[in-house]
């Protein structure tokens, strides 16, 4: 068995969560060869569309069958429609847009889990979407 | 079900993290949640108190070996069975989610 993930890969019907580096040369590093689903956050500006844009191809070239964009922090129509058109452009299926949300923060800011703090928030919201598609 | 999930720092990633393991969780699902990052947060995302976390064991560097395969990309691997890494290292966190904490991602390689 390869890849640390994959070592702490457990039972089959359980879901394995792995919480990853954020710098991209670490993914090759730290990323299992047995996840079945790499997800790409990514926000709508610039920098953040040009890592998820080098990601996905690293996540393809490590074998890791899906791999979804899930933009985050959205904000309005053209926020959508910029990571819309990149994902688009690069081959990247987009799964998921979570709206912008305050109390994402406001759960942050008083060191609790946001599924607590705000559980009928829009981003809890599209994020239980999400949960359900994934499953 | 194994799921990566990585992204530009702040780009919301651990939040994602910690609120896909605890609805997963809630829908009936045994859940790990494996925090990965070097500045580790998901702990605290996924609903436990920062004194809960300050001594929660983390898995050691030691643990894991360095492998290349054939395209020389490198990768980690345990040197511990699983169960028992889980057993020592596993932490509670709630609607029933385990939390493990890896360590020394981020100097792998350098000593």
């Amino acid at each position: 068995m390869r890849g640390l993930a994959s070592a702490l890969l457990g039972v089959e019907n359980e879901v394995t969560l792995l919480d990853m580096e954020a710098s991209i040369e670490h993914l090759s590093r730290s990323t299992p060869q047995g996840a079945e689903t790499l997800l790409v956050v990514v926000e709508p500006y610039y920098r953040a569309l040009e890592t998820a844009g080098r990601i996905a191809p690293l996540g393809r070239e490590l074998g890791i069958p899906r791999i979804l964009a899930i933009a985050n922090k959205i904000r309005d129509e053209e926020d959508a429609r910029v990571i819309r058109e990149y994902c688009a452009a690069h081959h990247i299926e987009l799964a998921a847009e979570i709206p912008y949300d305050e109390s994402v923060r406001d759960a942050d800011r008083r060191g609790r889990a946001v599924i607590d703090h705000a559980p009928e928030s829009r981003s809890v919201k599209a994020m239980r979407g999400l949960a359900a598609q994934l499953a | 079900m194994r799921i990566a999930i990585a992204g530009k720092g702040g780009s919301g990633k651990t939040t994602l993290a910690a609120t896909l393991a605890r609805v997963m969780a809630r829908d009936g699902k045994r859940v790990l949640a494996i925090d990965g990052d070097p500045n580790p947060n998901l702990g605290v995302a996924l609903g436990l108190s920062s004194d809960a976390l300050r001594d929660a064991p983390r898995v050691p560097r030691d643990c894991v070996i360095d492998v290349y395969d054939d395209r020389g990309h490198q990768y980690m691997q345990l040197k511990v069975p699983f169960a028992d890494l889980r057993a020592r290292y596993g932490i509670a966190a709630p609607d029933g989610v385990e939390l493990m904490l890896v360590d020394g991602v981020e100097h792998a390689g350098a000593g």
